[in-house]
C-alpha cells in the first residue's frame, strides 16, 4: 500500500469516527430514566401514563421491576449508599416514609400534589415538613363479595353474619370456602388487621393514633393482650379449625394464594386492596369475574364504626440523581398527576383510586362504581395501615409471629400466647 | 580485594520462573476469591461491631453488643440452633443412606440404566429456589399435587406448612431430593474404583451380600463417604433457600434456621450489624463443628489405611 493510500484511509477512518462520535451526542438530547417498581397491576397501569408522557418529553424511561421480598433491602442500600445510575424514579409506599424521607428530594413543586385525601402525604413528610413522593393511587383494602353467590341485602355486616353465610354457601355446595385473604407476613393486612381494625383495637394504645409523641407518652403501650385483639385472634382461629369457613393452610397464606382461591371461584369473600378488582373481574384470569361486589368489612362484636386504611403508594425521587434528570423525572411525575383521562383509565383497569382527587369528582358524576368505592373507603373513618418509627418492619414481623403462633396453637392458650408477646411488641418500638 | 558489585540481570530472583508461572495461573482465581469472598467477610465482620442500620447506617462502634444480643436471644438457642443442626443431621444422614443405596443400585447392568442415572440425577441441576417453590405448591392446602392424591382415597385437605414438625419434615425432605444426587454420583464413582480382590475373598469365604457390604464395601468407602459428610455438613449448615421459600421460617419462626435468622435480621429488620454478628456467630459454631468433623474425617481416613 502507498503513503498517499494510507494517508487516505487513515483520513476516511478519522472522518468516520468523527461522525459516529456525533451521532450519540444527536441522540443523547433524550434524558434517560431508570424506573424501579414492583409488578403491581396499579403500579403497571401508572407506568402506561408515564410511559405515554415520556415519549411526549422525549424521556428514554427504562423500566426495572423488582419482586416485592427484595425490593425494600434493595433500595434502602441503594438511598442509604448515595449509589447513582441504579434507580431514578423509585415506588415507595407509606410503610417506609419515614425511613426513606432524609434520601429523597421534596416533591413540594410538582403540580397539583395537594389534590389527596387528608392525612395522606404526612407519611411522606421530610424534616421540613415537605412531601417527598408524588402519589399513583390509593391503596386501600376492600372487602370483595361474590355477586352471583350473595345479594347485597345479604352481604355479611359482623363476623357473625360472615361465618352463618359462609356455612351455607358452604353447605349449599356452592362455594369450597367462604372466607380466604392472605396472613403471613406483610399480608398481615388481609385477615388479622382488617379484622383488629374493625373490633375497636389497635397494635398500641391509643387505638388509631400514629403521632409518635403521643404514643410515646403512652408508654408504646401494646394492645396485644386486650380483650379486643383476643376475640379477634379468636374469631380467626374459629374460622380456621371450628367454623372451617377459611382453608386449614391459610396461615401459611400469601396474597398469592388468596387470590388464586378466590380467582379459581372457590372462595365466596376475600379482603384485598382495591387495585385488584381489575384482575377479578378479568376472565382471562378469573373465574369471579363479572360478579364482583364490594363492601364495608364485617364487623366485631367490640367496633363502634367501620374503618377503612386508605394510604397512597407513589413514586420518589432519589437526592442522588443529577439535578437533570431530577427535573426530568419531576415533569414526568407532574404530567402523570394531571392527566386527568390517564387517572381514569388506570382507575377503570386496576380499581386503584385515582392519585389526584381532582378525578374523584369528574368519577363522581360519571361513575356508580367508583361512587360505591368512595363511600366505602372515604366516607368512613380511617386509620393508617403502618407506624411510623424506625423499627416498624421489626414490630409487623414480630406482631405477625406472635398471631400467627396464637391461630396454630390451641385455642385456649390464646390469651396466654398474646400476654406472652405483648412485651415484645413493646420492646419492638423501643428497639 | 574489593568485591564487584553484581548487576541487577545476575542478581538471584526471589521467585524463579516456574513459581511466577504458578502464581500467574492462580491469580484470577485469587483476585476473585479476595474481591467476592475475603474483603465482604471483613466488611460484614467489621459491620457486626458497629451500629449499622441498612437505613441509617451511623457505623458507630459498639463492641460486642450484637453478640450478646445474639446469643442471648431465646429464639436463637431454643429454635433457631437445633433447628439447624436437626436440619443438618438428617438432611445429610438420609441423603447419604439414599444416595449410597442409588449408587449401588446404578453400578449394577441393567436395561435402562442410563437413562435412570440421568432422570436420578436431574435435581441437581434444578435451583434449590426453583425445587422449593415446586414443593411449596405441590403440598399446598388447595391446589397441591400431593393433596389432590390423597383426596382420591379420602384423606382430607392438610395444611401441611402451617404446622412446624410437617413443615419441618417437607423441608428436610425437600434438601434430601436435591442433595441425594451428589452422594450418588460421587459414591458410584468411588464403587466402581473399588478393588475387586477383596470381594474375590469375601465370595470365597461364602460371605452373605449384607456381610460383603458391611464389612467390605462400607470399609472401602469410609474416606470418600467421611470427606462427602464433611462437606455436605458444613454447607447444609447454612441452608437458605429451601427453608425461606417453603416456609419463611414460619409459622411463628418455629422452622427458622441459622441463615434465615441472620437474612431476617439483616434484610427484614434492616439491621445490618446484628445480622452481620448472626452470621458471626454461625461461623463461630460452624469453625467449632467443623473442626470436629475434621477430627472425625482424619480419624476415619487413618482407620482405614
Amino acid at each position: 500500500m502507498s503513503i498517499c493510500k494510507s494517508l487516505r484511509l487513515l483520513a476516511g477512518l478519522g472522518l468516520a469516527a468523527g461522525l459516529s462520535a456525533l451521532a450519540p451526542g444527536a441522540a443523547s438530547a433524550a434524558t434517560d430514566l431508570t424506573i424501579c417498581y414492583m409488578n403491581h397491576p396499579v403500579q403497571a397501569a401508572n407506568l402506561a401514563i408515564l410511559e405515554k408522557w415520556a415519549k411526549k418529553q422525549d424521556i428514554n424511561l427504562t423500566k426495572t421491576p423488582m419482586s416485592y421480598s427484595i425490593y425494600l433491602p434493595k433500595i434502602t442500600q441503594m438511598l442509604a449508599n448515595n449509589s447513582t445510575g441504579q434507580c431514578d424514579i423509585i415506588w415507595h409506599n407509606d410503610d417506609w416514609g419515614q425511613d426513606w424521607a432524609q434520601y429523597l428530594v421534596s416533591t413540594d413543586d410538582i403540580p397539583e400534589i395537594k389534590n389527596v385525601a387528608e392525612g395522606q402525604l404526612e407519611p411522606f413528610f421530610n424534616e421540613k415538613g415537605q412531601p417527598t413522593t408524588v402519589p399513583m393511587a390509593t391503596t386501600a383494602g376492600i372487602f370483595f363479595y361474590r355477586t352471583d353467590l350473595v345479594s347485597e341485602a345479604e352481604v355479611p355486616k359482623t363476623w357473625d353474619d360472615l361465618v352463618k353465610v359462609s356455612q351455607k354457601l358452604q353447605k349449599e355446595g356452592k362455594v369450597k370456602w367462604g372466607y380466604v385473604g392472605g396472613m403471613t407476613f406483610t399480608n398481615t393486612f388481609f385477615s388479622f388487621w382488617w379484622s383488629l381494625w374493625n373490633n375497636n383495637c389497635d397494635v398500641y394504645a391509643p387505638a388509631y393514633e400514629r403521632d409518635n409523641a403521643v404514643l410515646s407518652k403512652n408508654g408504646w403501650k401494646p394492645m396485644t393482650a386486650d380483650a379486643c385483639q383476643v376475640q379477634t385472634a379468636e374469631f380467626w382461629w374459629d374460622a380456621l379449625h371450628k367454623n372451617n369457613i377459611s382453608p386449614p393452610g391459610m396461615s401459611t397464606y400469601s396474597r398469592d394464594e388468596a387470590n388464586a382461591i378466590f380467582q379459581a371461584g372457590d372462595a365466596a369473600f376475600t379482603v384485598a386492596d382495591s387495585t385488584l378488582l381489575g384482575t377479578y373481574n378479568d376472565p382471562k384470569k378469573s373465574k369471579a369475574a363479572g360478579h364482583v361486589g364490594m363492601a364495608r368489612f364485617p364487623q366485631g362484636p367490640m367496633s363502634k364504626e367501620h374503618r377503612s386504611w386508605i394510604d397512597i403508594w407513589g413514586w420518589s425521587i432519589p437526592k442522588s440523581v443529577t439535578p437533570e434528570k431530577q427535573k426530568a423525572a419531576k415533569a414526568l411525575l407532574g404530567a402523570m398527576m394531571t392527566d386527568y383521562e390517564g387517572q381514569i383509565a388506570q382507575w377503570e383497569q386496576t380499581g386503584g383510586p385515582p392519585p389526584n382527587s381532582k378525578v374523584w369528582a369528574m368519577l363522581d358524576k360519571s361513575d356508580p362504581v367508583w361512587r360505591q368505592v368512595k363511600g366505602i373507603l372515604f366516607d368512613s373513618a380511617h386509620v393508617h395501615d403502618a407506624y411510623y418509627f424506625r423499627n416498624w418492619a421489626v414490630v409487623h414481623k414480630t406482631y405477625s409471629d406472635i398471631l400467627i403462633k396464637a391461630v396454630t396453637g390451641a385455642r385456649e392458650d390464646i390469651p396466654k400466647v398474646l400476654t406472652e408477646g405483648a412485651p415484645a411488641i413493646h420492646q419492638g418500638a423501643m428497639r | 580485594m574489593s568485591m564487584a558489585p553484581v548487576s541487577a540481570a545476575h542478581r538471584p530472583r526471589l521467585l524463579g520462573e516456574k513459581e511466577r508461572f504458578m502464581l500467574l495461573l492462580i491469580a484470577p482465581a485469587a483476585l476473585v476469591l479476595l474481591s467476592f469472598e475475603v474483603v465482604p467477610i471483613l466488611i460484614g465482620m467489621n459491620a457486626s461491631f458497629r451500629d449499622w442500620s441498612l437505613v441509617n447506617p451511623q457505623k458507630t462502634w459498639v463492641g460486642l453488643r450484637h453478640y450478646v444480643e445474639v446469643f442471648t436471644d431465646p429464639v436463637f438457642l431454643k429454635i433457631v440452633l437445633p433447628n439447624t443442626f436437626i436440619l443438618m443431621v438428617s438432611s445429610v444422614t438420609l441423603s447419604l443412606v439414599f444416595g449410597l443405596a442409588l449408587a449401588h443400585l446404578l453400578k449394577r447392568q441393567f436395561f435402562g440404566r442410563i437413562l435412570i442415572q440421568t432422570v436420578v440425577l436431574l435435581p441437581l441441576t434444578i435451583a434449590p429456589v426453583i425445587t422449593a417453590t415446586m414443593m411449596r405448591w405441590s403440598f399446598n392446602d388447595q391446589f397441591g399435587i400431593l393433596t389432590n392424591l390423597l383426596a382420591v382415597i379420602g384423606v382430607p385437605q392438610v395444611g401441611w406448612l402451617s404446622e412446624r414438625w410437617p413443615s419441618f419434615i417437607i423441608i428436610i425432605l425437600t434438601d434430601v431430593w436435591i442433595w441425594t444426587p451428589w452422594f450418588t454420583i460421587i459414591l458410584l464413582a468411588a464403587l466402581q474404583g473399588l478393588p475387586k480382590e477383596p470381594y474375590e475373598a469375601a465370595q470365597i469365604d461364602a460371605a452373605s451380600k449384607w456381610g460383603i457390604f458391611t464389612h467390605v464395601t462400607l470399609p472401602l468407602l469410609r474416606p470418600v463417604i467421611a470427606v462427602c459428610v464433611l462437606i455436605r455438613a458444613i454447607d447444609a449448615f447454612r441452608t437458605f433457600d429451601q427453608v425461606w421459600v417453603l416456609t419463611g421460617g414460619g409459622p411463628a419462626r418455629s422452622t427458622e434456621v441459622f441463615s434465615v435468622y441472620a437474612y431476617v435480621e439483616a434484610f427484614v429488620n434492616l439491621d445490618l450489624g446484628r445480622g452481620a454478628a448472626a452470621a458471626g456467630a454461625g461461623a463461630i459454631i460452624m469453625l467449632a463443628v467443623g473442626l470436629g468433623l475434621y477430627a472425625i474425617v482424619n480419624r476415619a481416613m487413618e482407620v482405614s489405611r
